[in-house]
């Protein structure tokens, strides 16, 4: 596969809660020379709540989405959620280890899927085909002087061992498209740790407390934003941080810009053409 | 003593047998604190087939998903897996779910991903809280979000040939049920 023309996933979060990192998505690929079409008719992965109470009903929505890639020709699809990055690529390894439940599977659902389509996730495509030259190459104002914590969440890098593209407890890849860009990053303690995710919505007093572990650790490492490339993580981090904050004892507010919010200002594209302005915490007068 | 329960769990997501109580899930669960049984307990009731025990502890739907637990384990036991396939199962018994709002949440989003193939954020948050009769839960992170322009009223469109296939597969799963 070479960078320029790909297939993208792009899952249901980016079209609406997370459509900023849809936006900054599109221009760093415009300014990368990727030429990008999303795959046909997807549905959603079901994240974590479908698994949850119907596990044969999980692989189905995930096979369906994985056949049609395959009748589509589509050999790699890239996936900038990491929720649906997951759930595609552990579907995947799933029926590759069970050749009956696959059969039974793709019976059921009327697919013929063959176990193709290589499941690429967007750090992986970034650094890996993309490369941190190229990047490095776009860069016509380095973000010099911005301290980042890369935050990569649970979902990116915890998945079957064999489909892992980078350290799963403590990853590297987003740290290094960051360091293209000329900002710098910090070594911290919360890379992978868990937001929370749904349970922002269901138990929010679960879900506060990590996300205050998180935000307090950054900001006792006087980071200037957490970076992250993951929907869920970016609406837990961004969306109650003044009421996290006083719990936490927090003072500064901690921006989590998209990996490609930060892209996109580096190669020179305003706050608003990167969706900026959709961010609760604002970059402001750090770029 | 019931021991069927184990039968997915010896072959999807590992052997729980193997486990030997290291208890490296239960440290590294980032919510064990919430839990009523750690995660390293429930694989050991699993284990002795403890059935009705390990499916009423709020351990299993506090989960949060984020395979700290599965990653760590020395024997290749998928915790997270083992969580999920417990949650369904207290559920096929026809048990109460010890956490309902966690469980109505899953289900408020599963049914509305099979009403158009897609999932539409701002009615699962309003049906979700309708369900739990508790309409204003969350209800300060709305006008935050309209203002962003974050939640649409309007649904998602229909993807195509989803829904008819979704018919179709449900209509099959009752026949042979």
């Amino acid at each position: 596969m070479n960078n320029k023309k790909i297939a993208l996933y792009p899952g249901c979060s980016l079209e609406t809660s997370s459509s900023h990192y849809m936006k900054s998505l599109e221009r760093v690929f415009q300014i990368l020379g990727t030429e990008y079409m999303p795959m046909k008719d997807w549905n959603c992965c079901g994240a974590t709540s479908v698994k949850s109470i119907d596990q044969d009903m999980n692989l189905m929505l995930n096979l369906r989405n994985l056949a049609l890639a395959e009748e589509q020709g589509i050999k790699e699809l890239v996936v900038p959620c990491a929720s649906c990055y997951h759930r595609l690529v552990s579907t995947q390894w799933e029926l590759n280890q069970d050749p009956q439940k696959l059969k039974q599977l793709n019976r059921e659902t009327g697919f013929r899927y063959r176990g193709g389509v290589k499941v690429r996730n967007i750090l992986d495509f970034l650094v890996n085909l993309v490369g941190l030259e190229q990047i490095a190459a776009r860069v016509v104002k380095p973000l010099e002087g911005l301290l980042v914590a890369c935050y990569y969440g649970c979902l990116n890098t915890r998945v079957p061992k064999s489909e892992v593209f980078d350290v799963m407890e403590y990853p590297m890849s987003m740290d290094r498209i960051v360091e293209a860009l000329g900002a710098e990053v910090v070594d911290w303690s919360y890379k992978t740790e868990c937001c929370g995710a749904s349970l922002f919505l269901t138990m929010d007093s679960i879900s506060e407390k990590l996300v205050g572990r998180i935000l307090r650790d950054a900001s006792l490492r006087e980071v200037d934003c957490i970076t992250v490339s993951c929907p869920m993580c970016q609406t837990n981090l961004d969306t109650k941080q003044p009421k996290i904050r006083e719990h936490h004892h927090i003072e500064k507010p901690l921006p989590s810009p998209f990996i490609t919010q930060l892209m996109g200002l580096a190669f020179g594209c305003s706050p608003e053409a990167v969706g900026l302005d959709k961010n609760f915490e604002t970059l402001g007068p750090l770029v | 003593m019931e021991t069927t329960l184990l039968e997915t769990e010896t072959t999807t997501f590992g052997n729980t047998a193997l486990c030997f109580q290291c208890a490296k899930c239960s440290s590294g669960c980032p919510i064990s604190e919430e839990m009523d049984v750690l995660p390293h307990q429930v694989i050991h009731l699993a284990s002795l087939g403890l059935t009705k025990r390990v499916l009423s502890t709020d351990t299993i739907w506090i989960c949060a998903n984020c395979y700290a637990c599965a990653v760590k384990c020395p024997n290749d036991i998928d915790i997270t897996g083992i969580m999920n396939s417990l949650k369904q199962k207290a559920i096929e018994r026809g048990m109460e779910p010890s956490r309902p709002e966690i469980y109505k949440f899953h289900q408020v989003f599963a049914q509305d991903v099979y009403r158009r193939g897609k999932a539409h954020e701002l009615w699962i948050m309003g049906e979700y809280n309708m369900r739990l009769r508790k309409p204003f839960k969350n209800v300060m992170l709305a006008p935050k979000m309209f203002l962003k322009n974050k939640l649409k009223i309007r649904p998602p469109k229909q993807v195509r040939g989803f829904k008819g296939w979704l018919k179709k597969l449900l209509s099959k799963k009752s026949d042979t049920s």
